[in-house]
């Protein structure tokens, strides 16, 4: 200090406060005021934030609180099917719901109490005893309690339920909500315990039991009423106000979703043949596409499109969502739920001057799919075990290996137009509806959860095989002049692996000798495309997978994001299949299976999977000359976002004659696998019966490791007129574990052809008799597709 | 420095000497001094309190009104006897004081003497109006703390000091006790600003200040969940949350979009009743009279009330520092401490800056008891400063610093 005091000059010197103002405790007086001024300013730096930062936001939440808003109900957008028939829309009715307190009884006596106050005064009530009070309000409970007894009567009388029923549904209402409630409040205190720390053992009894929505509003009654009981109702809440409340409710209705279907047998396989038809029921048609609604609002959908905004309490989005909004949760009703949803209407009141401000709602948009309906009523129908096709039946030779005969196979179906891309029915069985009557058991093995033909992926087996041939053809690795001879293995001195499905050296079969590509084809030769593939190398033929659609989502209208419990997004409702990348190429030839990977991927073994609607579209791609327009669900996207591929993968007309040519001798001509099955007794069965249509089609079975049953049964292929050049109709057909290809997929194909003719997409007639030509029993031991799969490893 | 000091004091005592007895003893009352810039924005802020309450409609101005004429009479009488004698009635004011406040605690008390609201047990019943102990023991607070003060200086050292807040805790923790976490909260800085003026080392304060603040959130598992709740709600506001808005963070988050809703120029009378009325502000003539005050004339309305409070405190401390007696210095200092320590705490959790504790604004604020007592501070600051005494025996509070650079 004293050198600093020494001279004047030095700074410590001039800004020493001592020099100025030599009392102390004057000094001390300065720094509180200091102190003072700092306080005030720090607070006025807050001050300005509020009132001029945030000033706009915070005058309209506070004048947000001058308004009385109510809400109107808007209609959501209706689901259509190709032919204008209505597959989903909103029905308008009401419910009666009855407030909770008078559910629980404790409203007549809470009436009476204040009753009782506004009678007495307020004083009065003060300065009563207990007893006093008690012996008022008791005077007054009666005629609240007649009250609420001849609501009731008139419930019952006019919603004709018994009072015995009226009772059930009071005491259900009371033991859900005492249930929630118990739950409710169950979590808070754990938060609670959780929060102050303490421990689950030691007391706490500051935790306060507020009452949770459900025991403060009204709960229905009287679901879905007509709209004179509604009337009757509303006058009688005007003249006994505060009971009850009858309340808009808005349906959501699929009225396509169950119905009868009569089916002819005329054509089936001749054990269960039978010239009268027979009727069958079918529930949830098309419900994995359609989805359903759910009735709770979850905490993404609020994220998502908030109904306020949390700042200001102004409505931010009139489509946004608010407690008791019903939300798409699966199927379009989802994917397309922006477009559905529409936008609510607004009444705005304020409460100072009582003027009006009304927006009117604005109904969803509609949404046309390409479905017919009833088209896909009868391929469900088709694939229902009751038909008799998809279950376990003696000549699919699948008894045994834990299939009970009559067993129930689980199956999938798609029908593409050709042209267009527009699926005309896509049917999963079991359908959703049927898996909710499921046991849990039951529902972890069938999964009906599951949209099969879009999102179960599977081995392609021999169907992918007229797709090896494109890839090869245009890429040069193969003439369609040339053969190839099939000596039904294909390596030289290792007959255990990639064989030929017809070498079976101890009959004298060891292999198809020199095929071409069309009849390669109709025999599904596997050697000549084990050729293929190792003539293209895994990575070509790979790429040319993609290019016919796999590998990726194909984006029908049914795929979304989700977000996972760990916040990742993921895309779900439509699977992707499996075909590898460099990657796994690196691994594979890194294993040393690089060249047996690469010659059974001719033959759709190996790590490829697809879906049954990739497999359709494929096959659609490659009848349309290689022309991209992938499958698609929607008749125009709202989104816009398709068409998401286009391209073409120039086929030659050559190319796609020879290959059409092989899909059809591999139906048409006896030598084809998907020609006919036989019986135990020698006698055959054609695949196809049905008249006046032209088939190109593969059967294949793929390898199924989930159930450890039969392998899964392919039919694939293409459907047009008598004498057409070119199909119309992509059919794709798996029945999981169904075994041979032929004999357990091929006839639901058949029937599904002449569902086609029924609902007039083909020319003939869908109930045609089987002409029987009465094959005789070949005298060569017929090629039983079913064995296909056996030249692997 | 110690030059400097000896030398002010013997300055001191010389003209003393040769003045004679009778003219220390009776000094001249001195009618136009700087307490009238306290009495000004005192009147101001009375005059801004009516009208803010004015617009909450609920016919609470008229009474206001009364209360603060009734608050200016006492003031008056106040200032009647020489402040002097409050020196020996400090004590006993304190003990009856301490009394009061266990008084309101006992339990068995019954309720029409001390009717418990809101679970706090603060208020005795008069009959004609409720009474609360804790308004009176600010005053006693100050007095004692003032008598204490005056001739001693073992509040320099740092066990002297420790002392003064072990005994600050006594009344403190009655009052904490109630519960009555506002008032609780006022002693602290009164004490604080009470002994930078009577010189304690600005180091031992920081030190214990410091101290204090990084302890602070230890007690935060000691407190009662509606504090916690408070203290929750807070910082979730401050963090932009929503979450406590619909319930323990109402008051805190109403009041803040009221007073930002005013904006800068504030939207008037009318349109303030209107947001008042529908937005059901709780306490909005009370506790939250300061965010009326800011939606009714936006941001300059809160600029005027702090600027106010900073005249009341420079006049208080002016008065501070032109008197000349050490316990008429100290009780000036704790006047203006208090009364400016309760206008933060209220101005801040009316912004959103501290949580919600029952907090009136002095002056501003509606209430019966309240205004008498701010307003009985006003006269003890006036008779302080119309009694300047022009001689004194012994200079007070001039210490030789080395913390004083």
């Amino acid at each position: 200090m004293e050198p600093a005091r020494a001279g004047y000059g030095s700074w410590v010197d001039f800004v020493n406060p001592q020099r100025f103002i030599p009392s102390m405790f004057h000094r001390r007086l300065v720094l509180l005021m200091v102190v003072c001024v700092v306080l005030i300013l720090g607070m006025s730096g807050q001050m300005v934030r509020l009132s001029v930062v945030e000033s706009a936001d915070r005058l309209a939440s506070a004048e947000s609180k001058l308004e009385e808003r109510t809400f109107l109900p808007t209609t959501r957008g209706r689901i259509l099917d190709r032919k204008d028939r209505v597959l989903a829309l909103d029905k308008a009715s009401s419910d009666i719901a009855v407030e909770y307190d008078v559910i629980t009884g404790v409203w007549p006596r809470d009436q009476a109490v204040s009753q009782t106050k506004k009678e007495v005064g307020r004083a009065r009530w003060s300065a009563m005893s207990p007893e006093e009070r008690q012996k008022a309000v008791s005077a007054h409970v009666p005629e609240w309690q007649a009250k609420v007894d001849r609501m009731w009567a008139e419930i019952c009388r006019v919603g004709g339920i018994s009072p015995l029923e009226l009772q059930k549904r009071i005491d259900r209402i009371k033991q859900d909500v005492q249930n929630k409630a118990a739950d409710i409040w169950a979590r808070q205190l754990k938060e609670e315990r959780e929060k102050y720390g303490v421990p689950d053992d030691e007391e706490y009894d500051d935790f306060k039991a507020r009452p949770i929505r459900e025991q403060t509003t009204p709960h229905v009654i009287l679901p879905r009423v007509s709209d004179d009981i509604a009337y009757a109702f509303k006058r009688f809440d005007q003249q006994n106000p505060d009971m009850l409340a009858v309340i808009d409710s808005r349906k959501r209705e699929y009225p396509w979703s169950g119905a009868d279907v009569r089916l002819g047998r005329n054509s089936l396989p001749r054990p269960i043949r039978n010239d009268a038809p027979v009727s069958i029921r079918v529930t949830g048609v098309a419900d994995h596409i359609l989805g359903a609604m759910r009735d709770e609002v979850w905490a993404e959908d609020v994220e998502r499109r908030p109904f306020l905004n949390s700042r200001t309490l102004k409505v931010a989005d009139l489509g946004g969502y608010r407690e008791g909004d019903v939300v798409g949760s699966r199927g379009v009703e989802k994917v397309f739920e922006d477009t559905l949803r529409g936008l609510r209407g607004q009444v705005n009141t304020r409460k100072d001057t009582g003027l009006k401000n009304r927006i009117e709602p604005v109904s969803g948009k509609d949404l046309q799919l390409t479905i017919d309906i009833m088209l896909q009523t009868r391929v469900q129908a088709i694939l229902t075990p009751e038909y008799g096709l998809a279950k376990v039946q003696p000549w699919q030779h699948n008894e045994g290996q834990g299939m009970p005969p009559g067993m129930p196979l689980n199956a999938a179906a798609v029908v593409l137009d050709v042209q267009t891309g527009e699926i005309l029915a896509m049917v999963s069985m079991p359908t959703f509806a049927m898996g909710q009557m499921m046991s849990p058991e039951q529902q972890k093995l069938d999964q009906p959860v599951v949209n099969r033909p879009v999102e179960a992926v599977y081995p392609p087996g021999s169907i992918i095989k007229p797709l090896v041939l494109s890839a090869a053809v245009t890429e040069g690795a193969h003439n369609l002049d040339s053969s190839i001879t099939c000596t039904g293995h294909y390596f030289e001195n290792n007959l255990k692996i990639a064989r030929c499905w017809i070498f079976r050296d101890k009959y004298g079969m060891v292999g198809h000798g020199p095929l071409q590509a069309a009849e390669a084809l109709a025999r599904s030769c596997n050697m000549f495309f084990f050729t293929l593939a190792d003539r293209l190398g895994m990575e070509r033929l790979c790429k040319w997978y993609r290019r016919f659609g796999l590998g990726g989502a194909l984006d029908v209208g049914l795929s979304y994001e989700s977000k996972g419990d760990d916040g990742k997004v993921t895309v779900i409702g439509e699977s992707a299949g499996d075909v590898p990348g460099e990657k796994e190429f690196a691994e594979m030839k890194a294993k040393g299976e690089g060249k047996f990977s690469q010659i059974i991927m001719g033959i759709g073994q190996g790590p490829v999977t697809w879906t049954p609607l990739q497999a359709a579209n494929a096959y659609a791609t490659l009848a349309r000359g290689g022309v991209i327009r992938d499958a698609t669900l929607l008749m125009s996207d709202p989104r816009g976002t398709r068409p998401q591929r286009t391209a073409d993968l120039h086929l030659s007309k050559h190319l796609v004659d020879v290959a059409l040519e092989g899909l059809r001798e591999s139906v048409m001509e006896r030598f084809g696998t998907g020609n006919h099955f036989g019986y135990d007794d020698k006698s055959e069965e054609a695949i196809i019966n049905a008249q006046g249509v032209q088939v190109w089609a593969k059967t294949g079975t793929a390898q199924s490791d989930v159930r450890k049953l039969r392998d899964h049964s392919w039919f694939v292929g293409l459907v047009g007129p008598k004498d057409a050049t070119r199909p119309m109709q992509a059919i794709a057909v798996i029945v999981e574990n169904g075994g041979s290809g032929g004999r357990t997929a091929g006839p639901i194909a058949n029937q599904i052809i002449r569902a086609l003719q029924a609902e007039g997409y083909l020319p003939g007639d869908a109930n045609a008799p089987v002409i029987d030509k009465n094959h005789p029993a070949s005298s060569e031991p017929q090629p039983d597709p079913s064995d296909e799969h056996q030249e692997d490893h | 420095m110690t030059q400097v000091v000896s030398s002010s004091r013997v300055k001191a005592f010389s003209p003393g000497l040769r003045s004679s007895a009778r003219e220390i003893h009776t000094p001249r009352v001195i009618w136009w001094n700087v307490s009238w810039l306290s009495i000004g924005s005192a009147m101001g802020l009375s005059a801004l309190g009516i009208a803010a309450i004015s617009t909450t409609g609920q016919g609470f101005a008229m009474r206001q009104m009364v209360f603060v004429c009734l608050g200016v009479i006492v003031a008056a009488l106040v200032t009647i006897p020489h402040y002097r004698i409050l020196q020996r009635l400090s004590y006993p004011f304190m003990l009856v004081t301490l009394g009061l406040l266990m008084f309101v605690l006992v339990k068995f008390v019954p309720d029409f003497l001390v009717r418990p609201r809101n679970g706090s047990r603060r208020w005795i019943n008069l009959g004609f109006t409720d009474f609360q102990p804790s308004e009176v023991a600010k005053i006693a607070y100050i007095l004692c703390l003032a008598t204490y003060l005056r001739f001693r200086s073992n509040y320099r050292s740092l066990f002297g000091l420790l002392m003064l807040l072990g005994l600050t805790f006594i009344p403190l923790g009655l009052v904490l006790k109630e519960p009555d976490l506002g008032t609780s909260l006022l002693f602290l800085p009164t004490l604080f600003a009470m002994l930078i003026a009577a010189g304690a080392r600005k180091r031992h304060i920081a030190l214990i200040i410091t101290l204090g603040l990084s302890i602070a959130p230890l007690t935060y598992p000691f407190l009662e969940p509606h504090q916690k709740d408070r203290i929750d709600a807070l910082l979730a506001q401050i963090k932009g949350d929503s979450r406590y808005e619909d319930d323990i963070g109402y008051q805190g988050a109403r009041a803040m979009t009221l007073a930002g809703a005013g904006g800068v120029f504030g939207v008037g009378k009318e349109k303030a009743a209107e947001l008042l009325k529908y937005n059901h502000l709780p306490e909005d003539h009370n506790d939250m009279v300061f965010a009326v005050v800011c939606c009714r004339w936006g941001m300059m309305g809160a600029i005027a009330t702090w600027v106010l409070f900073g005249v009341f405190a420079l006049g208080g401390l002016l008065t501070a520092g032109l008197c000349k007696d050490p316990f008429g210095r100290l009780v000036a200092v704790g006047i203006v401490a208090a009364m400016f320590a309760q206008m933060v705490i209220n101005t801040g959790m009316n912004i959103g800056l501290l949580p919600i504790t029952g907090m009136t604004l002095p002056f501003v604020s509606y209430g019966g008891s309240s205004m008498v007592t701010t307003w009985l501070m006003v006269g003890l600051l006036m008779s302080i400063a119309m009694r300047r005494s022009q001689y004194m025996a012994r200079q007070s509070f001039e210490f030789d610093d080395a913390d004083q650079a």
